[in-house]
């Protein structure tokens, strides 16, 4: 189960920074086809994730994630990482 | 320092600008000419602080320039680059000036000659190329400008790990111009030929070569920077992917 803090996070980071509409946001939506997000977008997301929820994520693993749930487990596996905790309280 | 620009600044307000290897030669020129435009430049240098801070007192001198930043980091370390720049995640103009040369025949060269220009001159540019548009991405909007050479465009000899880097150079700003121009990035690379700088003065044949160059003399840092200055402006709006010789035509292109 993925902490639902960081689904809250990850779906407002992807709302606010892409303008995807909440509604759309469920964890089997697809980033490049359900989404209309772009490989550029990629970079984009990556800047995104590190700003707001603090975690550096390898730019070669982000490319390997399809769905967003995907993204929900790799921010997970990540939350580790110093002063993440702190930032998904906000 | 509130005083009218006495030049028409063209850039102003269009934000921050990073110019590497600012303490010396051709990077101080374009500082301090980008400073002039109107840019709120950052001085950078690696181990010439004293002349880091000649090129800071030059851009204060200018009347109605932004007060410039300096910024200290090797560009072959990319842990380094990232926690200078941590602060300027503004930034709207790269230009990647550094550069190094060790020439030798390639018979004779050594490993390390060879490796230390490339990791100077091409794993630098593009360890700030990488950091830089991942910012002017979210921004949708920057500057990119590479200090190739004429040698990257025609071959040295004595320069094969010069040249290649270079090359690389203005490969890289090709493949980087595809890839973000979509955001509104631009990336750009000058040539500069035979430039007047410390670094020239040293060569015994100068005057054998200026004799080669169409416009029979070597040209400035200030036209170097001139030419920056223009693929940084409005002027340049429509203008990426593209190398642009500053070189008295010794290679017409
Ligand atoms: N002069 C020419 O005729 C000519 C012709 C074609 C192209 N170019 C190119 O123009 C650029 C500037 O040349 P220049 O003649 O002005 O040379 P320069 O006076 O020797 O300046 C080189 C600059 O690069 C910086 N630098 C060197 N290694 C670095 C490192 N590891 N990390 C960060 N910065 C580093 C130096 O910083 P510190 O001194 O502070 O350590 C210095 O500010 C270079 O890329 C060069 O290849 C020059």
């Amino acid at each position: 189960m993925t902490n639902p803090k960081i689904i809250t996070k990850v779906n407002s980071v992807m709302h606010q920074g892409f303008e995807i509409p909440l509604e759309k946001l469920t964890p089997e939506a697809t980033l490049f086809t359900d989404l209309g997000l772009d490989s550029l977008d990629a970079v984009d997301m990556l800047v995104h994730l590190e700003e707001n929820i603090g975690i550096k994520v390898d730019g070669e693993k982000l490319m390997s994630v399809r769905t967003l749930q995907d993204v929900y487990t790799l921010v997970d596996e990540l939350s580790s990482q110093p002063g993440v905790e702190a930032k998904l309280e906000h | 320092m509130n005083t009218p620009p006495t030049s028409p600044q063209p850039h102003r307000g269009l934000g921050l600008a990073l110019v590497t290897g600012s303490s010396s030669g051709i990077g101080r020129a374009i500082a301090v000419r980008l400073a002039r435009d109107g840019f709120k430049v950052m001085v950078h240098y690696h181990q010439n602080a004293k002349g880091a801070e000649e090129t800071l007192a030059l851009i204060r001198d200018l009347e109605g320039a932004l007060p410039p930043e300096s910024l200290q980091f090797d560009v072959r370390n990319p842990e380094e680059i990232e926690k200078a720049l941590e602060p300027y995640k503004d930034i709207s103009i790269l230009i990647n000036n550094s550069g190094i040369h060790k020439d030798n025949l390639t018979g004779l060269m050594s490993n390390s000659a060879f490796d230390e220009v490339i990791k100077t001159n091409l794993y630098g540019p593009f360890y700030l190329m990488r950091w830089c548009v991942r910012q002017m991405m979210r921004h949708r909007r920057g500057c990119i400008v590479n200090v190739s050479s004429l040698a990257g465009q025609t071959g040295n000899p004595g320069q094969i790990n010069y040249s290649a880097s270079k090359a690389a150079l203005i490969a890289m700003t090709k493949t980087l111009s595809f890839e973000v121009g979509s955001r509104g990035i631009r990336v750009n690379a000058v040539a500069p030929g035979l430039i007047e700088t410390e670094m020239t003065e040293s060569i015994p044949q100068v005057a054998e070569m200026v004799k080669r160059i169409p416009l029979q003399r070597m040209g400035t840092a200030q036209e170097v920077a001139g030419a920056v200055s223009f693929l940084c402006s409005k002027d340049a709006s429509y203008i990426t992917g593209h190398t642009l010789s500053v070189n008295g035509g010794m290679f017409p292109s």
